[in-house]
């Protein structure tokens, strides 16, 4: 495909515009592990800065009250969101004479999460990961589709591209309002029976782990995949793979992992992504799939209880079933509906939906939930 | 001792898919401890136990004495947990447990129940763990 001078250049302002956009929420509810009521300031010396995945730590040798000297290490975003604003090998080193200001970690370790980093020396702000505004589509681009008129979820050949930005980082009820940050925190938890129709203990669990600030996340303490819708409203995105020869799509997710899901389109049943697996259940369950026009309906069961399938951590059995319906509305747009059935957790079905946008010509960020880290 | 054992290869036949259930209803899974002073069927006890959406079942010490919850009930206020089961002893006579607990380190998939047993034939302290 050549682009004339001007599709060139909507296509850069676009890019740019994405490129320019937050992310959204961090790996991790930073509530989970800090403390927004208890601000610290820091003045030390950086001994390392440990540049990894999900979340870059400095470490700083300060000064406590009785002059002794004690090593902190201060939590930040992302090395791709540290990179993207504007970090490079440089920016810290070891020797720096820094001021930190940040909020103290819950458990009252030596840890806070970083908000503002100050080189001594230059009186230079190096921390610079601000959110700002989703991307705003230009005017709307049609509707990738196959030669045979059925819409693409992916790139067209020869580009690449990615789905991410969800209008919504938080799973909720159709037509539900409550208060509630990217994490899926509820300001006031007793809210909790407002998001969906749960059982008693499923609203008595919800209502724990919300009082614990999502700290016993599996996806944050131990990596464990983002199942279910979830995979919809992660940071990084995820990509469809169209694999029409052999009747799959692949979704591969940018967060988490950075594993993937299967989605036959071959016609099977709920014969599952292993043979035979009904005991051997699964973080992105059996999923199967079809064409209802322009929308594309997956059907999938089979999950395992080993994760928590939304952020904000409302539970689920076994029994869990979902279906989903993806529809491209044009090119730059997907919608996300998901059905939740789930009589081991759930008084009754129930709906929830979002939109992604569409990051033309990238490849999903290389980010990993490495090692069980923090 | 053999009991534990025997009841041990039990819950890794029986119990291999809910061994990886730890963020579902907080009941589900196998638990092993202790029912101290039970003089008819030991000190150790294991239960499998699940939910299907409606009712909590499960059995205590499947493979050996095998009783069959008959009632059970978990109420999220407290999280308190209750109960039932029938077995026999030796001589054939029925013995009913009631069993009243507390989930504690709810958020943990090594969650515990502490309480109390007891039946026409003695009473004790319950502690067991999900495995």
């Amino acid at each position: 495909m050549r682009l004339r001078p001007a599709g060139v250049l909507i296509v850069a302002v676009a890019s740019a515009i994405v490129l320019a956009t937050d992310r959204g929420a961090a790996h991790h509810a930073i509530s989970a592990k800090f403390d927004d009521t208890k601000p610290i300031t820091l003045n030390g010396i950086v001994t390392l800065v440990d540049w990894a995945n999900p979340h870059v730590h400095v470490f700083v040798n300060v000064k406590d009250a009785k002059n002794q000297l004690l090593n902190w290490a201060v939590e930040l975003e992302s090395p791709i969101d540290l990179q993207q604003s504007g970090w490079n090998n440089d920016t810290l080193v070891p020797g720096d004479a820094i001021t930190v200001q940040g909020i103290s970690a819950r458990n009252g370790s030596r840890q806070a999460w970083g908000r503002s980093i100050v080189v001594n020396a230059t009186g230079r702000q190096v921390l610079n990961v601000k959110p700002m505004a989703p991307p705003v589509p230009l005017a709307p681009r049609p509707t990738p589709l196959w030669p045979d008129g059925q819409p693409r979820l992916g790139a067209v050949p020869g580009s690449d591209g990615y789905w991410a930005f969800p209008s919504s980082t938080v799973m909720v009820e159709n037509g539900v309002k409550v208060d509630v940050d990217e994490y899926g925190l509820l300001k006031n938890v007793a809210d909790a029976a407002k998001v969906a129709p749960m059982q008693p203990w499923a609203l008595g669990l919800y209502q724990n782990r919300q009082r614990r600030f999502l700290q016993d996340d599996p996806t944050f303490v131990n990596c464990k995949p983002p199942g279910g819708p979830r995979q919809f409203q992660q940071r990084y995105g995820i990509q469809f793979m169209e694999d029409r020869a052999r009747q799959r799509i692949f979704v591969l997710i940018g967060g988490g992992n950075r594993n993937f899901r299967i989605i036959y389109t071959d016609g099977r049943g709920q014969v599952g992504q292993v043979s035979g697996d009904d005991d051997n259940p699964l973080y992105y369950g059996r999923a199967v799939g079809k064409w209802e026009g322009s929308t594309f309906v997956t059907d999938t069961r089979g999950f395992n209880e080993d994760f928590w399938f939304t952020n904000g951590g409302l539970p689920h059995t076994d029994q869990l079933r979902l279906v989903e319906r993806f529809t491209r509305v044009d090119l730059d747009t997907m919608r996300y509906e998901v059905t939740v059935e789930d009589a081991g957790a759930y008084t009754r079905p129930w709906s929830s939906g979002w939109t992604l946008r569409w990051v033309g010509g990238e490849t999903l960020p290389v980010h990993f939930c490495q090692d069980n880290r923090p | 001792m053999r009991r534990l054992l025997i009841g041990l290869f039990a819950l890794v036949v029986l119990a291999g898919a809910a061994a990886v259930a730890q963020e579902g209803h907080p009941l589900k899974g196998s638990w092993i401890g202790t029912w101290s002073g039970n003089t008819v069927h030991g000190n150790d006890v294991l239960l499998v136990l699940t939910w299907d959406g409606k009712n909590i079942t499960g059995t205590i010490n499947p493979g050996t004495d095998n009783m069959v919850i008959k009632n059970a009930s978990l109420n999220p206020e407290g999280w308190v947990v209750h109960l039932e089961a029938d077995a026999k002893d030796k001589s054939g006579a029925v013995v009913t447990y009631v069993l009243d607990g507390k989930i504690e380190n709810l958020a943990m998939h090594n969650r515990g129940i502490t309480g109390t047993w007891k039946s026409q034939r003695g009473s004790g302290q319950l502690k067991i763990n999900r495995q």
